[in-house]
């Protein structure tokens, strides 16, 4: 059997079930409506293209589900991988979970995770404080200063990685003369700061626009200097656009390839880099997949936590 | 009252001139010139770069480029949109959820994800293995293909459709939308006069964020193309490694021109940066 004429036969069956349902919905209304002098819409004219309607409905619900199942397809492929018990993908020879237990038993790949958390969370924390405060200030700035901030900021975010990479390592190797170590963990840090500011700038400069200035206005009236009004003030009332954007700044230095693959240097691998370069060999250890699974896993787990915590703060209201 | 939190902005623009645009004129002046690498001893003008545009390798992986980015940035929309409808209807109004669930596949290495779909791509791989033990047939021998680096990118970048899009959605109100079922619009009516103008902002917003980094990357039609389909990115990753800066620089500019384009684009259609996040 094929999995394609399954998948086809099954939604096929499934749109068609529903269809019958909800004619024999109508049909029994009808049949109540019978010899009855009820008025119904459908006499003055209207079409209610009910089995229309539900065709698509539950085709569309198909299609949003198939959808789903294909962004999580790839994370589905590399569990399988990685409780396989051979290091060939290509056949399956029977479940392990030798690859978990031995996950920091390769020397290089340790260094790899090493050296993209150190990045990451480096990047991230100075990315947020930096973005956190030009997003105040740009709030302040006059609109012609803002508008032309907002759209330099824009550059980062959508310029091509490749470019992006590119860019940075030429306007880095000018530096190369002063230090020659220069390339490596500076230079990454200093590339990945660059594009994850405009995401927190961009989360923070929503949040503030909720922000009374009201508020701001009687803490400097009550005497409060500016740092404290900005500490004790608006800082804590932009406090979920900063988690936001830090989240989202952390997620795009994690998962960066191409702009770290340009700006690094003297083996300075992160992630990506040590798998591209391993792939590059054809000797990508199944270590990385156990790796990506626990540390998906470890997300969806905050991910609950976090719902929870959520739904129970609002039980308390 | 004047607020004293003004300066703090100032810097970020000389930040972002640094970072930003001075490579790009950097990559201008490259482009125009013939060093040796980095080089610049024996620096000299030179128009050849320009020729290395007119041949058939570089317009091959140009038109490649451009149709596939199209077409995969095209299919992103038709069902991302449908995603995101679906979503705004199903009344889920944690965003926080849905934000999450988009983009909890980006903590899976990109490379790896695409290295897994293209693993699945081949005539033996280890869905078909497993499937076969319970008798199902699955063989989708399509690596190296054209819609075998289609479906990647469509698979990767759906995520930046389908957020400007709810973004767009969410923002109309239900109210207009009752009024059109007063004033007598049938469901479909009301869909393409009320709910598809007023949510196309977010559309063009997440064309944009789809069809760039599908023109410029490298690493998908690598991995998916299996050295059969070269895009522009990768005519200019190798550029970059034969220490051959002057035409890769060039290529570049080509592509920071579509860019400004849409930066120009984005900043018209959304003035406060809304749609992006």
């Amino acid at each position: 059997m094929n999995i394609f004429l399954l998948i086809g036969i099954f939604t096929l069956l499934f749109v068609s079930i529903s269809v019958l349902e909800e004619f024999l919905k109508h049909y029994k209304l009808m049949k109540a409506y019978e010899g009855k002098n009820i008025a119904r819409v459908e006499d003055y004219g209207y079409k209610d293209h009910y089995l229309l309607k539900r065709l698509w409905k539950s085709f569309s619900s198909i299609l949003v589900v198939l959808i789903a199942f294909g962004l999580y397809f790839s994370i589905i492929i590399i569990f399988l991988q990685s409780i396989n018990s051979s290091s060939i993908v290509t056949s399956w020879s029977g479940a392990t979970f030798k690859w978990y237990l031995n996950m920091f038993s390769n020397k290089s790949f340790n260094n790899a995770i090493i050296h993209t958390f150190t990045v990451s969370i480096l990047a991230t924390i100075i990315s947020t404080v930096l973005g956190t405060l030009i997003a105040v200030g740009l709030f302040y700035s006059s609109k012609r200063i803002r508008e032309h901030i907002l759209l330099l900021n824009n550059f980062p975010i959508l310029n091509a990685d490749i470019v992006t990479g590119i860019s940075l390592m030429l306007i880095f190797s000018s530096l190369i003369t002063i230090d020659p170590y220069f390339f490596g963990l500076k230079t990454m840090l200093l590339a990945h700061i660059y594009f994850c500011i405009p995401y927190v700038i961009l989360n923070v400069l929503n949040k503030m626009k909720d922000l009374s200035q009201n508020v701001v206005d009687a803490s400097f009236d009550l005497g409060l200097n500016p740092f404290k009004t900005l500490i004790r003030v608006i800082l804590p009332a932009l406090k979920s656009g900063i988690f936001a954007g830090a989240i989202l700044a952390f997620t795009m230095s994690y998962d960066d390839f191409v702009i770290s693959y340009y700006t690094t240097g003297n083996g300075y691998d992160n992630l990506s880099i040590w798998i591209y370069s391993s792939m590059g060999r054809k000797s990508l250890s199944p270590v990385v997949y156990a790796f990506s699974i626990i540390v998906i896993i470890v997300c969806l787990l905050v991910l609950i936590a976090s719902l929870f915590i959520h739904k129970k703060k609002g039980a308390k209201k | 009252m004047k607020k004293p939190y003004k300066r703090l902005a100032i810097p970020y623009m000389a930040w972002l001139y640094i970072f930003a645009l001075l490579p790009i004129l950097v990559m201008v002046f490259l482009s125009f010139v013939k060093t040796d690498g980095l080089d610049f001893e024996g620096i000299k003008f030179s128009l050849n770069n320009f020729k290395q545009l007119s041949e058939s390798s570089t317009l091959v992986a140009f038109r490649d480029s451009l149709w596939i980015s199209v077409t995969s940035a095209l299919i992103s929309a038709v069902f991302g949109y449908l995603v995101a409808y679906k979503i705004y209807r199903s009344h889920i109004s944690n965003k926080f959820i849905i934000v999450s669930i988009l983009i909890l596949p980006m903590w899976c290495n990109i490379l790896l994800r695409t290295e897994a779909l293209g693993n699945v791509f081949q005539e033996h791989n280890i869905l078909s293995d497993l499937l076969s033990r319970i008798g199902i047939i699955y063989s989708l021998n399509i690596r190296g293909t054209y819609p075998a680096v289609i479906i990647g990118l469509v698979l990767t970048y759906m995520p930046y459709m389908i957020l400007p899009i709810y973004n767009a959605l969410e923002k109309i109100d239900p109210a207009l939308e009752e009024a059109a079922s007063d004033l007598g619009m049938t469901d479909l009516q009301k869909f393409y006069k009320v709910v598809l103008p007023l949510s196309f902002k977010g559309v063009v917003t997440g064309s944009i964020m789809t069809l760039l980094p599908c023109l410029s990357g490298f690493a998908i039609p690598e991995i998916l193309g299996s050295g059969n389909i070269v895009m522009i990115g990768n005519v200019i990753n190798s550029m970059y490694l034969d220490m051959n800066y002057n035409i890769g620089s060039l290529l570049g500019i080509i592509i920071v021109v579509v860019i400004t384009l849409a930066v120009f684009l984005i900043n018209k259609i959304d003035k406060d940066g809304d749609m992006l996040i």
